[in-house]
């Protein structure tokens, strides 16, 4: 390590589409580590509430008390302040106990059926301590309540957890933690969180032009997905959305098919990444990247400040070049 | 997805070729309405109830005391009631359910009607009692006796039973009870075979209600012998002729036959009876008396002369009925069975096949019970009559004889338990003593239940090593499944019933023999000996019994055949034209396996699509079918004179087909109902089986029945004593018709995971799977134990019992805490390994009277489970045992996630454990963000070559992705019961996926894109019922056999791990002798004794003298110390103890 060469580029950001539950943006000027890092860090470090200890007072539904404590947790739950929580292993007022207001919120349900028609328990039977954190679908509800131009969403009941019979009845407290997917994925706020390298489609126009329009129509069609079409006008073969193109390399072997190979060329772009992200509404998609980036800085951070402590455990062998 | 978005669906239907034939699918549903899946099981036993039942009890309805033949009892009448149970002086009715919660028999009471007559009474007008119960029928489910026939889905449920369930099968003792189909050689029917010898036999079981015999005729040295048990020695058989009135050899060659043949073959032994001076009737009986066995002699009180004779007309061939001694039936059945074996000799291809599955008869539970209710019957009877005899002796006139005090309950209830319930038929009088008859039915899984119903236990023993009986039998296409078998020793043996077999039950058989008559058969008794073989004219074999010949068999045949579609004569009779032997079959006799088939004329179906719109419409069921003559059944044999085409075409393709197929198109007699009702149930599971190698396919119908699942709605009130859940089951999204039409996609044993093809991690070789973590988060695998644990408040002799105490709680530390207030575990509570269950107090004194108080001691009863495990408790079912006593179960639950080394399947015989389970984020994706829930390794392919789990998985994957579930029924492609992989391939592409159903996926650690594109979709994965949980074990110290000191052996008890003879061989070889001596002596059973030098015998300790002393040489002097293994001394001890003296040599070491 005799120069430090600073391979240090600032990646940037567009933004492509926008809402609330998903976004698409493209990263440009990285390199693959800092993608999939960030990828990995949506998928399993952002933290969010979920719930984690059930206390079951009364339960003569037919699903046992396991079942609806597992279905329970796996409610996403509206998880905004969830940066700001604590984890309830370290929270110092509670010793751990996750029973205080800065480590857990606290659920009661109590829902019987008296009616001869099946009662659905769904997540809009949850009563939080906490208003701002409640399932994700009642707070969308609430939302669409007082927003009139939104789509109406009052026919869906919410999340079902258990159907009740006449004489059935379901009591019980809950207690949501903050946590992370990493252990256990009911903590995870993504629900899709991937990218592609974006590609890159040299059409030789020249050879293009040796085919007859058939053939042009041919070989447009020969890719699954719609990557090519044809100019209605110059009839020539333009690329219409290199996105779509899945690596699939049907139209390269249709070109061989047709005796002309080299008549596309298709290479992945090394440093652009497309990300699509989808969110279980436990946080905004929009900021579940931005606590992700926040969660991959503290941790770099914590690199960084352990660097001077150089108590890097087993880590610092590598680190320093196989010593 | 509308129609207009998915051009898929639109433009196969365009492409498809115009549906000329008709879609017969729709009968089978109807097919199953009618018949069902274990139909056969209820027919057989309904039959027993309503026909059998009676006709034993008028063959044995008189008894008639000994000593006054006045005195005597008749029954009239005798029927089977609902189950109920005597309680307390009222008659309860009894669920099902209720049995198998509170450990009953679901038995119904047998009642009869009697006349009789009492002992020491004037007047000798008989008596007349109805509705006396003789004893207890353990009542198969849905049959026409249980409460559940003819109930809906909704009676069902109030009676706490699953729709779904088929029956078929007992409840005894509270446990289910199943009586296995058991396959069995025809009776009453001449099979020509070799024997071990190479010698050309013929032989007959003959079987009536009073008789079982079996008649073997064998060519030893060119001369015929018979070979009967009642004779210590073959008879020549021209002897047995003879005997019956047979005294002229010409005769006996014409009836065999005049071909100058048989003449030559059957010279020598009309020589040898010649030279035994053997010419008339007299002669042949005097010489046969004195051929009968001691044992027979012995019964008749040495008086000999008579008995060949009765022996001939009561043994020999005795389903040939003889009528006022008339022998010529006999005769001629025996030149019959002559005449076969001579064609065999001649003609090597006309020996019969013991494997062929016409000439098997399958044996139901129904004939089974009603042998075991026979002889239980006959039993009580004479057993009655013994106590009226002993009574009538020494009886005090003062009250009167009744019958009805003699007529024993118990007889029949408990015979009839207790065979059920341990599967050991003991029928002294046919010398039947048959093991494992009936089996408890499995219900770990759904379809292992219907699966063990329609099993067949195999008639040999397993441990034969011979091919024949275990290769598949091309008569058994369409009747038996050719893939469900099980492996190893009974490989082969044990089949199945395929989906549509049926199997008859006995038909009267009067009316047939006199329309048989009726329509142009000659009587036996009106033929000479001559004409019985005439060229050109068939005898007609009614039943294994020779009715007489017939000149046109054809038309014969074609008349019966008529009959029986017209619904005239049962539709289970079979007419088969047998041209080689010059027969007509007419078999109308119970256990053929037969099926049914579409009739065709000239090759063209008699069903129009407007019997099947009628169907669909509901106005025509399958009995109409049937009785339109448009369906029937054909059995195995009459499968030979029928010419059946797999599908009907409408018109004749063009000539190159034509050619292919060298059948006329004409000739065609029947077409298949569905090509996939070959395979059974647990088969019927398998998408695309046609496309797998075949062994694959057996492996899954093994597996099939280990998977976890749901088993019925009523699981959850069920009490078994161990029950696999799945927590979220799922239907298979590549589903076949089998599994719609069984039910399993509403009891389903498995989850559609999404399944990557590739390696990963190193963790996945050897068929190990690696699992999503987050899939297993969400539920995937997870599964619930349940258990059950029975404690019984026991009462003693003594009129003492056990106590169940309220417990003190607040105990700190005690293993109490999950007790209610009445000392019994609550239910919702956790428990824990050594948990108190029942706080329990059992009596120091159970024998002697104790008067008030009484000591008791404790004896709480503990849980025991895997250490660490929080397991639940379900539910506490307090409830009386059949002996009144108080029983307490407890139903544990336990929800279990997939942890490494549980085992996995899919529906393709491909099983693997759970090799390691890796985080989302390192599991490989998609740029659709699809992530596999598991990943299993490529080489699991190649080998086995398994390629319906591919199209399965691209089913599955164009299923997901049009939203329409897809098939793959065995052989369906043609039909449309199978989609196609073009098709699918082209929904695939429809949806931006590849044709070939392979992914461009990204490394979840790296980001970077994998190197190949990666196989993916969904496929069905079943959990099998082996886990980590139940098996892993280990030791460190622990418990000891007493005896030897040694460690003890097992898991339950957990045992040490044995270093085996094979390890310390391994561990002799290296030298490690310090190791060995470690193993074998210090961790297992080190123990150290003194060793008198001088006579080399075992000495002891004394401890208060604190000295050595050895008791042989009286005294302490040569005394050495040394360590040996207990087991050792004990060899040592035990061998004194048989006067052998192992004296020990010691030297310096």
């Amino acid at each position: 390590m005799a120069e430090r060469v600073s391979y240090q580029r600032l990646p940037k950001v567009r933004i492509r589409e926008l809402k609330d539950d998903y976004v698409k943006f493209e990263l440009r000027e990285t390199d693959v580590s800092i993608a999939n890092a960030l990828r990995r860090v949506m998928l399993a470090e952002v933290p969010t509430l979920a719930i984690d200890l059930v206390e079951i007072e009364v339960n003569s539904s037919v699903l046992n008390d396991e079942f609806i404590a597992h279905r329970l947790g796996l409610i996403p739950l509206t998880s905004d302040d969830a940066m700001r929580m604590r984890f309830s292993r370290d929270c110092d007022s509670c010793d751990g106990d996750g029973q205080c207001d800065y480590c857990s919120v606290e659920f009661h349900l109590n829902v019987r059926c008296d009616s001869d028609q099946t009662l659905d328990v769904t997540s809009a039977d949850l009563r939080s301590t906490l208003p701002n954190v409640c399932p994700v679908d009642v707070a969308h509800r609430v939302l669409a309540s007082a927003d009139p131009n939104s789509y109406d969403s009052s026919d869906q009941r919410g999340i079902l957890i258990v159907k009740l019979r006449r004489g059935q009845e379901l009591r019980l407290r809950a207690i949501a933690r903050k946590g992370i997917g990493k252990d256990h994925a009911k903590w995870s706020p993504a629900a899709t969180v991937t990218f592609l390298y974006e590609p890159q489609i040299h059409i030789n126009e020249e050879l293009m032009e040796t085919l007859t329009l058939e053939e042009k129509r041919a070989w447009v069609e020969s890719s699954p997905t719609r990557v090519f079409g044809i100019d209605p006008s110059t009839q020539q073969v333009v690329v219409v959305d290199p996105e779509a193109y899945t690596y699939d390399q049907e139209v390269i072997k249709k070109s061989e098919a047709m005796g002309k190979p080299g008549l596309v060329e298709i290479y992945p772009k090394e440093d652009g990444f497309i990300f699509t992200v989808e969110s279980t509404g436990a946080i905004k998609a929009s900021q579940l990247v931005i606590n992700a980036i926040e969660v991959l800085r503290q941790k770099l951070d914590a690199v960084r400040l352990q660097e001077d402590d150089s108590d890097f455990g087993e880590l610092s062998a590598h680190l320093h070049g196989g010593g | 997805m509308g129609a207009e978005d998915d051009p898929s669906a639109s433009l196969k239907t365009l492409a498809a070729p115009v549906k000329s034939a008709v879609d017969k699918f729709q009968l089978l549903p109807a097919f199953l309405k009618v018949r069902g899946l274990v139909k056969q099981h209820i027919d057989s036993f309904n039959y027993f109830i309503n026909h059998d039942i009676k006709k034993i009890m008028k063959a044995n309805d008189r008894l008639v005391c000994r000593y006054d033949p006045d005195l005597c009892l008749r029954y009239t009448n005798i029927y089977v009631e609902e189950p109920s149970v005597d309680m307390d002086f009222s008659v309860e009715k009894l669920t099902p359910h209720l049995c198998r919660l509170s450990d009953r028999t679901y038995a119904a009471p047998i009642k009869v009607d009697i006349e009789y007559t009492k002992g020491n009474q004037a007047n000798k007008k008989p008596e007349i009692k109805r509705g006396l119960v003789i004893g207890r029928l353990p009542i198969m489910l849905r049959s026409c006796r249980c409460v559940l026939s003819g109930k809906d889905e909704a009676e069902l449920a109030k009676l706490g039973e699953c729709p779904l369930d088929p029956g078929g099968y007992f409840i005894v003792k509270g446990t289910e009870k199943v009586i296995l189909i058991q396959e069995q050689l025809s009776k009453n029917r001449i099979i020509i075979d070799t024997d071990s010898k190479g010698r050309v036999t013929a032989s007959v079981t003959s079987s009536t209600h009073e008789t079982k015999s079996k008649t073997v005729f064998f060519i030893d040295k060119d001369k015929i012998y018979l070979q009967l048990n009642q004779f210590i020695k073959p008879i020549p058989i021209m002897v047995i002729m003879r005997a019956m009135g047979m005294e002229s050899d010409q005769e006996i060659v014409q009836m065999v036959g005049r071909d100058p043949r048989y003449g030559t073959l059957l010279l020598p032994s009309l020589q040898e009876c010649a030279s035994e001076r053997i010419y008339t009737q007299q002669q042949a009986l005097e010489y046969l008396d004195g051929k009968v066995g001691s044992a027979n002699s012995a019964r008749s009180g040495n008086r000999k002369e008579g008995l060949a004779r009765a022996i001939l007309l009561d043994v020999f061939l005795a389903n040939v009925p003889v009528n006022q001694g008339n022998f010529r039936p006999k005769c001629i059945y025996a030149s019959v069975m002559l005449r076969r074996m001579m064609d065999a000799i001649l003609n090597a291809d006309t020996f019969d096949d013991k494997d062929y599955v016409g000439n098997k008869r399958l044996e139901l539970s129904g004939q089974l019970i009603s042998l075991l209710f026979e002889d239980l019957f006959k039993s009580m009877n004479s057993f009655a009559l013994e106590l009226l005899n002993r009574a009538y002796e020494h009886a005090s006139r003062s009250s009167p004889l009744d019958f009805v005090h003699y007529i024993k309950q118990d007889y029949i209830t408990n015979g009839l338990e207790k065979s059920i319930a341990t599967g050991n038929w003991d029928v002294k009088r046919f010398k039947m003593h048959r093991k494992g008859v009936s089996q408890v039915l499995s219900r770990l899984s759904f379809i292992g239940a219907l699966g063990s119903m329609t099993r067949i236990s195999p008639q040999f023993e397993k441990t034969r090593k011979v091919s024949g009986p275990r290769a598949l039998q091309p008569s058994q296409w369409g009747m038996l499944c050719p893939c469900d078998t099980p492996e190893g020793e009974a490989c082969g043996l044990t089949k199945n019933l395929a989906l549509m077999t049926h199997v008859t039950t006995d038909e009267e058989e009067g009316p047939l023999i006199s329309l048989c008559h009726s329509l142009g058969v000659q009587d036996l008794a009106l033929l000479s000996a001559e004409e019985l073989h005439a060229p050109g004219s068939f005898l007609v074999i009614f039943n294994g019994l020779i009715l007489g010949k017939h000149r046109q068999p054809q038309r014969f045949a074609n008349a019966m055949r008529k009959l029986r579609r017209s619904g005239k004569i049962g539709e289970f009779v079979s007419i088969f034209v047998n041209e080689k032997q010059h027969c007509v079959y007419v078999a109308s006799d119970g256990g053929r396996v037969c099926r049914p088939l579409v009739i065709a004329d000239k090759g063209i179906s008699r069903i129009k699509e407007h019997h099947m719109k009628e169907l669909r419409d509901g106005v025509r069921s399958f009995d109409d079918f049937l009785r339109d003559g448009l369906v029937e059944y054909l059995d195995v044999n009459e499968e030979n004179n029928a010419l059946i085409a797999l599908y009907e075409y409408e018109n004749d393709k063009d000539d190159s087909e034509k050619e292919k197929d060298d059948v006329k198109r004409s000739s065609i007699t029947h077409i298949e109902i569905e090509p996939f009702t070959i395979l059974g149930v647990c088969a019927g599971l398998i998408p695309y089986p046609h496309h797998n190698q075949s062994p694959r396919n057996t492996y899954q119908c093994a597996m099939g029945k280990q998977a976890m699942g749901n088993i019925g709605y009523n699981q959850l009130s069920r009490a078994d004593t161990l029950l696999y859940l799945l927590v979220y089951p799922q239907r298979p999204l590549l589903t076949t018709k089998t599994i719609e039409l069984v039910g399993y996609d509403k009891l389903g044993g498995g989850q559609n995971a999404t399944v990557a093809v590739m390696s990963y991690s190193g963790y996945d070789i050897e068929d190990a799977i690696v699992m999503n973590k987050s899939s297993l988060d969400r539920g995937f695998g997870r599964c619930i134990a349940m258990k059950k644990y029975t404690v019984v408040k026991e009462t003693y002799s003594n009129g003492t019992s056990d106590a169940i105490v309220r417990s003190n709680k607040e105990k700190v530390g005690s293993n109490m805490q999950i007790l209610d207030d009445d000392g019994i575990a609550a239910p919702g509570e956790i428990v824990r390994n050594h948990d108190v269950l029942v706080n329990k107090f059992t009596p120091r004194n159970t024998r002697d009277r104790v008067s008030r108080d009484i000591d008791y001691k404790e004896a709480p009863s503990k849980y025991k489970g895997p250490e660490g495990e929080t397991t639940v408790i379900d539910r506490v079912i307090l409830s009386s045992d059949t002996n009144d006593k108080l029983s307490i179960k407890f139903i544990v639950r336990h929800t279990r996630r997939p942890e490494v080394g549980d085992k996995f399947s899919s529906r393709h015989g491909q099983k693997g454990v759970c090799g390691t389970i890796v985080q989302q984020e390192d599991f490989p994706f998609s740029e659709r963000g699809i992530c596999p829930d598991l990943i299993m390794n490529p080489h699991g392919f190649p080998s086995r070559m398994t390629i319906g789990k591919m199209i399965e998985l691209l089913g599955g994957k164009a299923g997901v992705s049009c939203g329409r579930f897809h098939y793959g029924s065995a052989f369906g492609e043609p039909s449309g019961h199978a989609d196609k992989v073009e098709d699918i391939s082209y929904t695939l592409v429809k949806h931006g996926f590849s044709y070939s159903g392979k992914d461009f996926i990204y490394s979840g650690i790296t980001g970077y894109p994998l190197q190949a594109y990666i196989f993916m979709g969904p496929i069905y994965y079943q959990k099998l019922k082996h886990m980590v949980l139940d098996k892993m074990h280990a030791r460190a110290k622990g418990p000891r056999v007493m005896l030897t000191r040694q460690p003890t052996e097992g898991r339950s008890r957990d045992g040490g791990l044995r270093l085996g003879e094979m390890e310390r061989d391994c561990l002799i070889a290296y030298g490690a002798s310090m190791m060995i001596f470690e193993r074998l002596m210090l961790s297992s059973d080190p123990y150290q004794v003194q060793v008198c030098r001088q006579c080399g015998l075992l000495g002891y300790y004394n401890h208060k003298l604190k000295a050595a002393f050895c008791s042989m040489c009286k005294n302490g002097d040569n005394i050495s110390t040394m360590k040996l293994p207990y087991a050792c001394k004990l060899l040592f001890q035990e061998l004194q103890s048989m006067n052998v003296v192992p004296r020990l040599k010691l030297t310096e070491a």
